[in-house]
């Protein structure tokens, strides 16, 4: 579906200003929204669903999702989230999956990178160099 | 043809000539002399006179003859000697005409066989030349089209061991990763069943730490 470059534009400044210091948050969030009924735009529901898919993304790119088989001590999850912050120059969060295809080790991504230290991911790379 | 039937119809009145004038020289001396003397020639007087009273010959029968003679001879010269040489000339002249005409292509057949002689010369030389021209065209085509042949004949071995060496350099790719894929399997489940929840654990904590110090 082609968006409205109106609506577009306007979901992008709403994700903006859902941000608290480079963070979303849900009170910021929550502002928007109440922002929004008030308003009464004439094509809320768009602008909503647009929002949504900006809202997602950005806390997509804010968040580190960490795929391992066992559970990891918040120590290490907080190095997780400083290390990335400091790669992206954001404030990255970081949440655990459990993921025991992996064998062992951990898998990040934040957004579309993905980062593997798992014994899986050792191993289908190294079928992958095998020509 | 003219003359001829001239002279014919002279030769044909001489005679009735003479005896005319004999008869008319007869009578002469006849009228003339019956009294003077029959006692001279009787004998030869009479002979003539038995001749033509024996032949029936009398003067004016003879003027009338020969005047319907002349006539008829006139009228024949006129209608039918005439047109006969007319035609008899015309006939000469085509067949003397025909004779020169044969003459001519006489001497035109005898060129047309000297040029027929010398065009065939020609033609054999030129057949020859062309003979040999094609002998050394086709030697030549043939060693190009042998030339050709040998070239595409490697071109398709070489085509051929191109790609014979693709399909088994493919079929190895495909062998390697397949058996990557089956070692990989393999590992993974052996590994998956041999690690123990703590060296999985210290490995999760050693790859975690590795991803939070790299920068």
């Amino acid at each position: 579906m082609k968006r409205d470059k109106k609506i577009t534009k306007l979901a992008k400044k709403l994700v903006e200003l859902s941000l608290d210091n480079g963070v979303v948050t849900e009170a910021k969030v929550a502002e928007v929204l109440s922002g929004l009924k008030q308003v009464q735009h004439r094509q809320h529901l768009t602008v909503l669903k647009t929002y949504l898919a900006y809202l997602r993304r950005e806390i997509a790119l804010q968040t580190a999702v960490v795929s391992t088989p066992s559970s990891l001590s918040d120590a290490t999850l907080k190095e997780i989230e400083a290390n990335f912050t400091k790669i992206y120059g954001r404030t990255i969060s970081a949440v655990t999956q459990q993921d025991t295809s992996l064998i062992a080790g951990v898998r990040v991504r934040v957004g579309d990178d993905v980062y593997d230290a798992s014994v899986a991911g050792r191993l289908q790379r190294l079928a992958e160099n095998v020509h | 043809m003219k003359a001829i039937f001239i002279t014919l119809l002279l030769a044909l009145s001489l005679p009735l000539a003479l005896v005319a004038a004999e008869d008319l020289h007869s009578a002469a001396q006849v009228a003339h002399g019956e009294a003077v003397a029959h006692a001279d020639a009787p004998a030869e007087q009479n002979k003539l006179t038995m001749i033509t009273e024996k032949f029936g010959v009398e003067l004016p029968t003879l003027f009338a003859q020969m005047i319907n003679f002349v006539l008829v001879a006139c009228v024949l010269y006129k209608f039918a000697v005439k047109p006969i040489a007319a035609t008899l000339d015309d006939r000469q002249q085509k067949i003397a005409d025909g004779l020169q005409y044969a003459e001519e292509m006489k001497i035109q057949l005898a060129a047309a066989e000297r040029e027929r002689a010398e065009k065939v010369k020609e033609a054999t030389i030129e057949a020859q030349r062309i003979l040999t021209e094609s002998r050394e065209q086709s030697k030549q085509m043939i060693e190009q089209k042998t030339q050709e042949a040998a070239a595409q004949a490697e071109a398709i071995i070489r085509k051929a061991s191109e790609a014979t060496e693709l399909e088994r350099q493919k079929m190895l790719s495909d062998v390697r990763q397949e058996v990557a894929r089956l070692v990989v399997l393999t590992s993974s489940k052996v590994l998956s069943r041999d690690l123990s929840d703590s060296e999985k654990q210290t490995f999760s904590d050693s790859a975690a730490k590795e991803l939070a110090q790299a920068v």
